[in-house]
Formats: C-alpha cells, structure tokens, sequence
C-alpha cells in the first residue's frame, strides 16, 4: 500500500472517529431541555424568556434526536457554531480569542516537558541505580503524585505572593493596552509572535514573563511520564545484543549511547510525546483558570458550569480533530523514523 | 610460553552478581591460543564458553565481573614477544583495541545487527573508529583533486577548501592523540613485567592519563554539532562508503551497492552474518572470535559460513577462535581445541588427538554421545544434568556425572597438566603420574 | 530421580508448592524495595484514618460528610487548639474535613477504579480473543473516547447529570473504561497466540475455559498494574473537578472542595504574605502523600510483576 493510500485510509478513520465523537456530544447535550439548547441556533445574545417557546418550536428542539442530530450537523457545516453566553460572542470569535493562549502556552511548554523527560530518563538509565537514578525516579514520581491546582497555588505563592515575580494573566495592564490599541497588528494572535512581528519587544517579554511559571508548573507534573518511559526505552535497549555488537567494534562511549542505543530508545517516546502535545491541548483548564490565562481550557471550565452547551460542543468537536491530526502525523514521523515500520 | 603465543588466559575467574546469587561462571580457566591458528571451544550450554571469550574483550555484561586472574594478549603488531595484561587496562585503551586486533561475531546475526541504522553506517563504523586517520588522507586527496578542477574562485571551491581544512585539521588532532598514546604505551610495556608499588602507581597513573586524552579537537567537535555546517563531512562519507562497498564485495556479498543502502531487516539471514563478518573484519584483526556463528541458521548457510570462515583465514585475518557446541565442526575447521565444562576446562589438544584419545571422561561421554554413521546400539549419554553455578559442585565440577569418579574428585579440584606433548587434561585420573604442571 | 523428587517435597518433606514459592518471591521482592514499604505504609496509614474517622473526629451532622463550621467569618485562622489544622474561608474545620475526605477519597478511587477494571476486562477479553467485527467495534469505540478531550468532557458530562460526588464517579466510570480494554487487550493479543493456547484448542477446550483459566491469569499483569497506577489519577481528577466547583457543594468533606476554598488566600496582606500558608498547603498536601502512597504501590507492583524485570 503505498502512502497515499495509507493516508486516505487514515482520514477515512478519522472521519469515523468524529462522527462518533460528534454523536457522543450531541447525547450528553440532550440531556439538557430545551430551553438551554436553543443557544445553539441563535446568532445573538438578546433572547427573552417570551421568545423561548416560540424559538424552541421554531427550530424544532423537541423532535427526535436523530432529527435534530442530523439539523446539528447540517448547521455545523455550514459553518454556523451558535452563540456563546460566556463568551459574549459567537462561539467563533471566542474561539479566535480563546484558542491563541492555550496555543501559545502549549508551544512553549511541550519542547521543555519533552526534554526535560528525555534528559532525565536517559540519566536514570545509564547511571542505572546510582544516587542520580533513585534522585530523578523519585523527582518523577511525586511530580506525577502533585494535583496540579496545588502546585500551582504554591508556586504562585512562593513566586508571585513571596517574590513578587511571575505574576499571572497573560500580559500585564500596559502590555494589555498596547496589544489592543489599533497600531498593533494582530497577525497571529499569538502574543509573542506578534510582540516581535509588531518590534515591540516589551510585549513580548511581558508575555514570554508570564509563561514561566505555568510552564514549570506543566514541565514538573507531566515530563515524570516521558521520564519513565525514556528510561525504561533506555534500559531495554542498552540490553540488546546490538549494544554488544558495537562495544566489539570498539565504540567508545558516547557514541554508544548517543547513536546506538538512544536511537532505538527514542521510538516509544515519540509517540507518547505526541500525545502529551495533544493531551495538554484539552487538558490546560486547571492551569488557565489557576494562572488567569484566557485560553479554551479558562473559557470550557466557564462554559461548563453555565451549561454553555455551543461553546462546549465546538470544543469537544475541535479539540477531537486535533487529537486525531496528530495522532496520524505521529504514526507518519514514526514511520519515517523506524525503517521496520511500513506503512502497508 | 612460546614466542608465538597470542592469547594467553591464566586461573581466570568471573562471576554474575545476580538477585538470586552469585554464578561463579569462571572458575579458572587457561587456554592458550598460538598465532595463525582455528582454535575451538567446545561445551555444553552454559559451561562458560561465551563467558571467556567475552572477557578476552572485556565486553561482559553487567552483573557479570572478572574476579581474577590473567590475560594476555600479544596483539603488538611490531613486537609479537611482549603481551599485556588487559586485565587492569584503561576502558580507552580496550576500545581502541575491540574491532582493530581482536574482533567478534556473534550468534544471532539479526540480533547483532541495529535496525535503525543502515548497512552502510553500521560497516563504516568499523572504518571511523579505527582507520580514520586513513579515510582523512584518502578524502583529502580527493578533495585536492576536486579543488584544483574547479575554477579559481567558485563558491564550490570555496566551499571545498573550508572543508579540507576541517578535515585536515581532524586529521591532525588525530595524529596528535596517536602520538601522544604511543609515548604512555611505550612505557606501559616497558612497566608490563614489574609488579611493585611503584610500577602499579604509575601504571595506573598512565592508565588514567590515557584515558583523559581526548582525540576529538574542540572546534572540530562543535563544528560537528550544527546540521548545516556537517555538510563538510560528505566527501568523508563518500570515502567510507567506497570502503565498505569493497569490503562488501570481497566477502561475496552480491550487489554490494544496493546491500548498503539497505536496513538489517530486509536482508536474509545468511547475508546479515556476513555484514556480522564484515563488520568483524574491516580493520583487519589479528584475531577473530566467533561465537556460535552457524547454530542459528540454516544448514546450507552454515556450511556457506564455514567455507567462508575459512577462506578468510587464509587471505585476510590469522588466527580464529571458534565457539560451538558442535563437534563436527571441530572437527572440520579446527587445529587445537578445548572443552569446557560448567567453567572449567577439562581437556585441551590438537584435533585428531582429541578424537583418538580422549582423556577427560566428559570429552569421551560427549564423542560417545555423538550419532554416528553406523549407529547399532542406544545413543549413549552422559546421566545427570548442568549443576547450577550458583552452588556448584565441590573438587571437580564434572564428578556427580563422572563414572570413573573416586574420593578425591569430590575434595580437590584437579590441576590442569600436560599428559603427552600438546595434550593438556584436568582430571585426577592422570595427576598420579609425573607429569610437568602448569 | 532423586533431585527432582527433593525439588517438590523440600527439605522439611512438605509440599512446596510452586504458586507459594512465586508468592512468597513476589512479596518478599515486594518489600524488600523501601519505596513500595513506603507506598504501603502511606496507604495503610490512611486506611486506618479513614476507618477510624468517626473515633477520630465525630460526625455533628446526620450527613457526616457535612463539615461543621463555627461562625461564618471568611477569613481563614491558622492553627489552634480548637481547630488543631485551622479553619478555611467561612470557618470549615480543616481537620474535619481532612479526615473523612480520607473516606470519600478511597470510596471514589476503589469504585471508579473496580468499576473500570469489570468493564475493561470484559471488554478487553471479548474484543482481545474474538477478534474480527467485533474486535472492530469495540477498538473503534475505543478510539473516539480517546479523541474527546477528557476534563472538558468530565466537567460537561457532570454538569448535564448534576453535580455532586456521586456524578463525578459515573463520569470518571464512564471516561476512564477504554484504556483498561485496550491494555487488556493487546496483552489478550500476546497472550493467544503462545503455543499453549494452541494446546489446549486442540484438546478441546471451550472458548470460556481458555479465557478464564488460560488466558486471563497470564494477561492480567498489565491491567492490575494500570489500575493500581490510576487510583491515583482518579483521585487526582476527582479532586480536580470538585476544585472547579463540579463536584460536591461547599463544606461537604472532599479533598477538592476543600483545596478551592483557599483559592482566595494565596496572597496575604502586604507585610505578611504567607499569612494562609496553612490553608493553601495543608490539604493538598495530603492529597500529595495519598496519591504518591498509590503511585509507589503502583510502581512497586509494577516492579515486580514486570515479567522482564523480573529475574535481574
């Protein structure tokens, strides 16, 4: 099979994959009455208790739910996502105010969660059951016990609260005002792109600034799961048979481990990296509503206590996509990277 | 000691610490290896065969150890009378001598081999290692060939001689690092024989100097580190890759261009132990041990294996130590051999003598058990099992299964002594006589 | 012969069983690790806690999960001889509300997990040895579970049902179930086609008889091990989505709700910044060593019935 075909067969599955994950969501919202459905179909925020009845007649919310899954759908494609109560807003302008934050901060943290468990798994590995071993296990293990809301109040009181630095929100007052203000040009909604794209580089501090502390908060809870599995990758691969190979040759140690066995240890990390990236996509809510960044994450905790029933509809459906993009681009980089792995 | 003596092993014994207790795998093991010879090591599974071998190169695994004892290795190309110890040797100095002197193949080609690189890498490394000095001047040669057809002041040529002056200067830093560890070896060979304080004091500080010279120059190094600036290492490449591709071809290897580019898996078995080979063989070893080459494949591909084993003995490498549990194949390609048994040996001797006369009761029980041509009776066997090395027999390890054993079998473990010229056994059915000991 | 026969009888001439041998190597490995002694003791430590509970702070409600709350200031005090852990925002006592989180705590780990563990397996087993459409199905539902984002999810599934402790277990019950199949599954996978399986097929065996005394005991190793790993994370999650406000109502004894209630307090007055240190830290604190009592217990499970670690 070649790959066109392979790619084809892949979005096939995806599709599937969405329509069921589409018919999951639109069962959860049925459970709701009607009267907090009818979000869906109105572009506008002014709906009076009087028109209720009568918009609920008109777009039929008390049909079969094969009827109205079928209307959704229709919407959808067309484009129309409804309107966001929490957002003041149609869902999709939340989303293109939203989305850039989680966006944003995600980029910046995945690389150092990615490394930093990459680095410190194959120190556990080579310096198997030494004091930096059992010192990086157990470093691991209990950033992966910590609830993430707790570390991050630490920090915050530790940093902001103590030391005054790192304050949360995503810009400061003045960096808020610049950004807003019509000379700044929005090109990527990404504020640190735009700081620079824009040559005002205090923006971009501001915003690089306030990053840190989430992204320690991230890097400590989720590179304890790469960490483990790079070592654990490590270990097998330093007791290969291929290992022993190269030592005859006279390979000299950083070769050894650099070439031979971290190639090979490397594989299952890619995926599991990947699917951190696309994991902390849909996972940012505690992190956002903790360190006041308005992402998708802050927005859907919102939506969700005000039965915002669009905006998290979209989110749900949105975010699926996503994890699906890059689970196929995974199994792609994979395939490029294993010569044993072909597509067929 | 003869002058022609390569290897040299002496009372060695090495043990795997493991969680359920310790293996005491070696339990003293001599053998003799003379230049120029097939040398076989013959025994059961388990019975430490792999174990000496792998000490020979220092490449035992964790948990195992060498616990004591010698090895020597007479490996100096300009002076074949003087052996070092590489018991105690740097880690650095072992490397430089692993896949350059002494080389290895292993049992399970696929295994051996890493499948995430290519053939041509995997084969290459054996050049980078060890004849990079080499591949610098050839690739430089080349270079000056390539600048000198370019016109004056092209940016090809610009790029060309950036390149040659960064290899030229690996090359240097190289021939720098080699003259440098030729002045600690010098001495170390000199110390080789004194056993005093002193000597060892400054033995190991030259073992540790040696091991802290680096070969790699700084700026080569970072240069080395940014994708873009690597481009300057193609012609290198190149070079090696038209070695291996001659290597390839030597060793019978049909469409050795095509074979390079390819990844272990998409080859056949016979082909991989022959890339195993070639790997094994590219620098050219004084002495090539293989483990067990030909019990994983096929019958026809063994005997393709041996053949080629065996024509590469005589054009390209000198000596071999072969390992197999298979004593046809002794008996084919094979001078001199040893059995071993559970970590001992028990009997070493020139091939046809082994096979006339026997001495040591398990080499017999093993000939016995051997199917022959004309088999009337049972196929006979040696009774009882392998005993574990973690609690191993007392006296001789052989004498719960032995049926000539006496009383002292179980107390003393026998000494190895030399019974008739170039017959050596290990059992006390022959220590009454007066016989010369090692 | 003779030494077999001393194998199986042992020295004292008392059957030794392998499966007692295994046992008695498992746990002796088990213990002989001081992070699985520690894991152990931490969960054992609050097993007791959460037993005693009632000996240890007596209920005032009939609800007991009704923290009692002396007066309605909102500002937090520290520590004192009335409130040994000091009191939240609207005068919860920490102590309180602590310990019989201890309870509600291991109630949703035990349900949600157990829970998982029934449908996973059943899953798993039926998908793993069947195979083919059904196989199909069963990895396609899989699939789209995987694809939904699952605290975005969690929190709207709990807010359709209606919140509360009780709708935090259905939606962690109903999110959680397809990792367990599939781990189950692709070790259903391995475990088929080893040749005994093939044996007893050939001797007759029915298909539930192979499952269950063939298949299973050797497949079950890295579910038990994932599950053991998750009574952690589903505390963690639980405890989450009660922070967010999704779980029970303010002042019932959950470790969640008690964490949000400090939300306020992370920054004290100018002059005294740590002033509610003790109302941001204690708790989660205690969520920490919990989790990190299940993990190393997870880890250390995991350690030893790893079947390649196994003989190192």
């Amino acid at each position: 099979m070649s790959l066109f075909a392979y790619i084809v067969r892949r979005l096939l599955l995806m599709v599937l994959v969405l329509v069921g994950v589409s018919i999951l969501v639109f069962t959860v919202m049925m459970l709701l009455p009607p009267g907090q459905r009818v979000s869906i179909y109105v572009t506008s925020e002014r709906v009076t208790p009087a028109m209720m009845d009568a918009l609920i007649a008109k777009y039929g919310l008390n049909d079969p739910a094969p009827v109205q899954y079928f209307r959704w759908i229709a919407q959808i494609l067309h484009g129309q996502f409804g309107y966001s109560v929490t957002a003041s807003a149609p869902v999709i302008s939340g989303f293109v105010e939203f989305f850039p934050v989680t966006l944003e901060l995600v980029l910046f943290a995945t690389p150092f969660i990615i490394l930093v468990g990459i680095a410190l798994g194959t120190l556990g590995a080579v310096k198997k059951d030494t004091a930096a071993d059992h010192m990086t296990r157990v470093f691991a293990i209990i950033g992966y016990s910590l609830p993430t809301f707790w570390l991050g109040l630490l920090l915050m009181m530790i940093f902001y609260g103590f030391g005054g630095i790192f304050p949360p929100g995503s810009l400061s007052n003045d960096a808020h005002g610049v950004v807003y203000s019509a000379a700044f040009h929005r090109y990527t909604h990404l504020l640190t792109l735009d700081g620079i794209l824009n040559w005002r580089w205090d923006v971009f501090w501001d915003a690089l600034y306030r990053m840190i502390l989430p992204t320690i908060n991230l890097v400590v809870i989720n590179s304890a799961l790469i960490m483990r599995l790079m070592r654990s990758s490590m270990l097998e691969s330093l007791g290969q048979d291929y290992m022993m190979t190269a030592r005859a040759k006279g390979a000299d140690n950083r070769t050894l481990y650099r070439v031979h066995a971290r190639r090979n240890a490397m594989l299952p990390v890619i995926t599991v990296s990947g699917l951190t990236f696309a994991g902390l996509m849909s996972g940012m809510v505690i992190t956002e509503t903790i360190f006041d960044r308005k992402g998708i994450g802050w927005w859907m905790a919102q939506a969700a206590i005000h039965l915002d029933v669009p905006a998290v509809m979209f989110n749900v459906l949105f975010l699926g996509v996503i994890y699906v993009v890059i689970n196929l681009i995974v199994d792609l980089i994979y395939a490029w990277v294993d010569p044993r792995v072909r597509l067929a | 000691m003869h002058a022609l003596t390569l290897v040299e092993t002496g009372d060695l014994k090495a043990s795997f610490y493991t969680f359920e207790g310790v293996v005491q795998a070696l339990n003293g093991v001599g053998i003799v290896l003379n230049q120029g010879e097939t040398y076989g090591l013959v025994g059961e599974s388990g019975c430490g065969k792999s174990v000496t071998v792998r000490s020979l190169m220092r490449i035992i695994q964790a948990p195992g150890r060498i616990d004591s004892g010698r090895i020597v290795l007479f490996l100096n190309r300009d002076d074949r009378t003087h052996g070092i110890d590489i018991v105690h040797r740097s880690e650095a100095y072992m490397q430089s001598i692993r896949g350059s002197d002494i080389s290895m193949i292993f049992q399970e080609p696929a295994a051996a081999l890493n499948p995430v690189l290519t053939i041509d890498y995997q084969v290459g490394e054996s050049f980078r290692f060890h004849r990079m000095e080499q591949m610098l001047d050839e690739t430089l040669i080349d270079l000056d060939a390539a600048r000198g057809a370019r016109r004056r002041f092209s940016p090809a040529r610009f790029a060309q001689s950036i390149s040659a002056a960064l290899l030229r200067r690996e090359r240097d830093g190289l021939g720098r690092y080699a003259e440098r560890v030729q002045v600690i070896d010098n001495e170390l060979y000199l110390l080789e024989e004194k056993q005093d304080g002193q000597s060892e004091g400054r033995k190991g500080e030259l073992n540790a100097r040696r091991d802290r010279a680096r070969s790699k120059d700084a700026f080569v190094s970072l240069a080395r580190h940014f994708p873009f600036l690597r481009r300057y290492r193609r012609k290198l490449d190149a070079t090696i890759h038209r070695h291996v591709v001659e290597l390839l071809t030597m060793l019978g290897i049909p469409n050795p261009e095509n074979v390079a580019e390819r990844y272990p898996h998409e080859l056949s078995g016979g082909m991989q132990q022959r890339i195993v080979i070639a790997i094994a063989l590219a620098c050219h070893p004084t002495l090539l041990v293989a483990d067990e080459p030909t019990s994983n494949l096929d019958v026809t591909i063994q005997a393709q294996i041996v053949e080629l084993i065996k024509t590469l003995k005589k054009t390209f490498i000198s000596s071999v130590l072969f390992i197999t549990h298979d004593l046809g194949l002794v008996a084919e390609m094979c001078d001199r051999v040893t059995v071993m048994y559970a970590g001992d040996v028990s009997e070493t001797a020139t091939v046809k003598e082994l096979f006339r006369n026997p001495l040591h009761p398990y080499t017999t029980g093993l000939l016995a058990s051997v199917p022959k041509e004309v088999q009337d009776e049972e196929l006979a066997m040696i009774p009882g099992a392998v005993p574990n090395l973690i609690a191993p027999p007392p006296g001789c390890r052989f004498h719960p299964r032995c049926p000539h054993r006496m009383t002292i079998c179980s107390l003393e473990k026998p000494v190895t002594i030399e019974h008739s010229p170039g017959h050596w056994v290990a059992c006390h059915l022959y220590t009454e006589k007066d016989a010369p000991h090692v | 012969m003779s030494s077999l026969e001393t194998k199986i009888t042992g020295a004292t001439g008392r059957a030794e069983h392998p499966r007692w041998q295994e046992f008695l190597f498992t746990t002796r490995r088990f213990l002989s690790n001081p992070l699985s002694v520690i894991g152990l003791t931490l969960i054992v430590f609050f097993g007791i806690i959460a037993i005693l509970a009632p000996v240890i702070e007596p209920p005032k409600y009939p609800d007991h999960y009704r923290i009692p709350h002396t007066g309605f200031r909102i500002e937090p005090t520290p520590p004192s001889a009335a409130h040994p852990l000091g009191t939240t925002q609207q005068q919860y006592d920490m102590l309180y509300g602590l310990v019989w989180g201890t309870r509600s705590a291991f109630m949703i780990g035990v349900l949600v997990v157990a829970a998982n563990l029934l449908i996973g397996v059943l899953l798993g087993a039926i998908a793993g040895y069947f195979g083919g459409t059904v196989d199909e199905i069963i990895m396609r539902i899989t699939d789209i579970f995987y694809a939904i984002p699952f605290l975005i999810m969690a929190m709207a599934l709990v807010v359709a049902i209606g919140r509360g402790l009780k709708a935090v277990v259905i939606v962690l019950i109903i999110l959680e179930w397809p990792s367990y199949t599939r781990v189950l599954r692709s070790d259903i996978l391995v475990t088929r086609g080893r040749d005994f399986i093939l044996a007893a097929r050939a001797s007759g065996a029915s298909h539930m008889r192979i499952i269950f005394t063939h298949i299973l005991p050797n497949a079950m190793y890295s579910v038990l091990i994932l599950a053991s790993l998750n009574i952690g994370t589903t505390i963690l999650t639980a405890a989450a989505l009660s922070f967010l406000g999704l779980g029970s109502e303010t002042g019932t004894a959950d470790w969640g709700q008690i964490v949000s209630l400090c939300r306020n307090w992370i920054v004290g007055a100018p002059g005294n910044r740590f002033a509610y240190w003790y109302t941001v830290f204690i708790p989660g604190f205690v969520i920490s060593l919990f989790v990190l009592g299940w993990n190393l217990l997870g880890d250390a499970v995991r350690d030893v019935f790893d079947p390649k670690m196994r003989r190192r």
